[in-house]
């Protein structure tokens, strides 16, 4: 199934890479995956969601405030995969700063490849759909609350967060700190592996980067979370219902149990995300990154508030609201009740996972439309994490998989495991994949 | 949320709103403020804070000043006065 072994076993002529980039850029004109394009001049192409930073190539995480800004540097997921012989394709669309479900806050935003009126999902999209229109790539991605499990389900892709602190982050551009975590997209459970082992391990730049022994501990049991089904479209759980009955045939034991507090995991994730992201969004002030205001002789705060136009009216939003339950009047009851929450949830789901994983949906509804998503209020949209949110809050390891196609549409669903237990989640779907054929619309760089 | 508060969050951001913006967010921040209410009825008594998800072990570098390889890449991203950042009057 690993789309690496079959190239490296292959001849490439180094024709293969310009005539490659030739293909994808009249698709992606349509599409708005890729952001830039290069050739990749040898190797298997991977490409680099915009908020990872790619030495000498413009990294701006899908933000105009950031327009312009080229890193002198690459991000240590970066430069592990180059030093491992993989050739760099290019950067990939996303949500502003990672700030979206759907893909749509972001200049120009990327189509569902199963059917362009489709949103990709987010924040990760445009790593989705290169992932699922390319036969032979892999994409580098990142995570803070479902921002890979999404887009890959509404894509049709493979795509695994790692245990928070398993990839450096040293080089990506932060919306949370203690949320963020880079991980992988491809077309097949192998594929994350071979990445994951390049890119892991710790890291002298980033002091929260473990290096920690990754297993692989087959527990033999599947939990069907209650909180986990409740609200979820009926078309999706009737799929989800045969995807549970082919986890029995697989040899688990599949039981119901409840997460007392996964109701809260919205609300807890929520408010630590906007509090981390409003700290760290302040650094863009117009004179040191990417956009540039001239105007020298202008007052600091003039000067900062003028550039601080061209964010997206969702971050925007998210400053506001992350000052705010910074404040000392409010601080006790939300930033530091969520960071306890987190607490408590992570107790409890800890302990449930040390008897086996959970298996849900990715997302509670059907890929909408791009009109449809747009029409979402702000909290609409959020809650539309519910799924995604408590693995990325808890840092726990998780894979999302496509299992069925609605309509031509493909349905993705995600397996969750303890901390550090990551391959186990991955064997657990290459055993999947021997038995369900995943479906693509695309299959650019065949050779 | 009063009007007074949120031009208060909006200085401290350096963020300048059109009305019909402030309007908008104001009622968008009104909604998901009182969602955040949820957590209120959670019993925290006794627990500690997880600031984050996994035990982060204090492994910090040495206080010691390094060589950065490519300060020209980080100058040519600002505008410069020999190898000083230009910025704004303070």
């Amino acid at each position: 199934m690993s789309s690496i072994g079959e190239f490296e076993g292959k001849d490439i002529p180094e024709s293969y890479y310009p005539k490659l980039v030739k293909e994808l850029e009249p698709i992606n004109k349509r599409l708005n995956a890729f952001l830039t394009i290069s050739n990749p001049e040898g190797g298997f192409p991977f490409s680099v969601k915009d908020n990872i930073c790619v030495n000498g190539v413009e990294s701006r995480a899908g933000s105009r405030i950031l327009k312009g800004y080229i890193p002198p540097f690459n991000a240590t997921a970066v430069e592990r995969m180059l030093n491992s012989g993989f050739g760099f394709l290019g950067k990939t669309n996303m949500d502003e700063f990672g700030f979206g479900s759907f893909g749509l806050n972001t200049e120009v935003p990327a189509k569902n490849p199963f059917d362009e009126r489709y949103v990709a999902g987010g924040s990760s999209s445009g790593a989705a759909v290169a992932t699922s229109i390319l036969k032979y790539h892999v994409a580098i991605s990142e995570s803070t609350g479902g921002s890979i499990a999404t887009p890959a389900a509404f894509c049709g892709v493979v795509g695994f967060t790692p245990t928070y602190g398993a990839v450096s982050r040293y080089g990506l551009i932060d919306y949370a700190n203690s949320l963020d975590k880079i991980g992988v997209m491809a077309r097949s459970a192998e594929d994350v592996r071979i990445v994951f082992d390049k890119v892991k391990g710790s890291d002298k730049y980033d002091t929260t980067c473990t290096d920690a022994k990754f297993t692989a501990k087959d527990k033999k049991k599947v939990f069907i979370i209650d909180q986990f089904t409740k609200g979820v479209d009926e078309k999706i759980l009737s799929s989800f219902e045969k995807l549970v009955e082919k986890f029995k045939d697989m040899g688990y034991n599949v039981e119901n149990r409840e997460i007392r507090l996964a109701e809260k995991a919205i609300a807890a994730y929520y408010i630590i995300a906007m509090a981390e992201s409003s700290t760290n969004l302040a650094k863009y002030t117009g004179f040191k990154y990417g956009l540039r205001n001239e105007r020298f002789d202008e007052h600091y705060n003039e000067f900062f508030t003028k550039a601080r136009k061209a964010f997206h009216k969702e971050s925007k939003r998210r400053i506001v609201l992350g000052t705010m339950v910074r404040s000392a009047s409010v601080r006790d009851r939300y930033y530091s009740k969520a960071l306890k929450v987190r607490s408590l949830l992570l107790d409890e789901m800890n302990a449930l996972l040390k008897e086996g994983f959970i298996l849900s949906p990715v997302m509670p509804i059907l890929t909408p439309k791009m009109a449809e998503a747009e029409s979402l209020t702000p909290l609409e949209m959020y809650k539309s994490d519910m799924l995604t949110i408590p693995a990325n809050l808890c840092g726990l390891p998780h894979i999302s998989f496509p299992y069925a196609y609605e309509k031509g549409m493909p349905l993705g669903a995600q397996l969750i495991t303890s901390q550090f237990n990551d391959y186990a989640i991955m064997d657990m779907v290459s055993k999947w994949e021997k038995d369900f054929e995943y479906r693509f619309k695309y299959n650019l760089g065949e050779l | 949320m009063e009007e007074k508060e949120l031009s208060r969050l909006l200085k401290i951001c350096r963020l300048e709103l059109s009305e019909k913006e402030q309007k908008d967010i104001k009622k968008d921040i009104e909604e998901v403020v009182a969602y955040f209410d949820i957590l209120e009825n959670v019993d925290t008594k006794g627990t500690e804070v997880a600031y984050h998800p996994i035990n982060v072990s204090e492994k910090l570098r040495e206080d010691k000043a390094e060589q950065f390889g490519n300060v020209e890449g980080i100058l040519k991203n600002t505008k410069t006065y020999r190898f000083y950042v230009v910025g704004p009057k303070v």
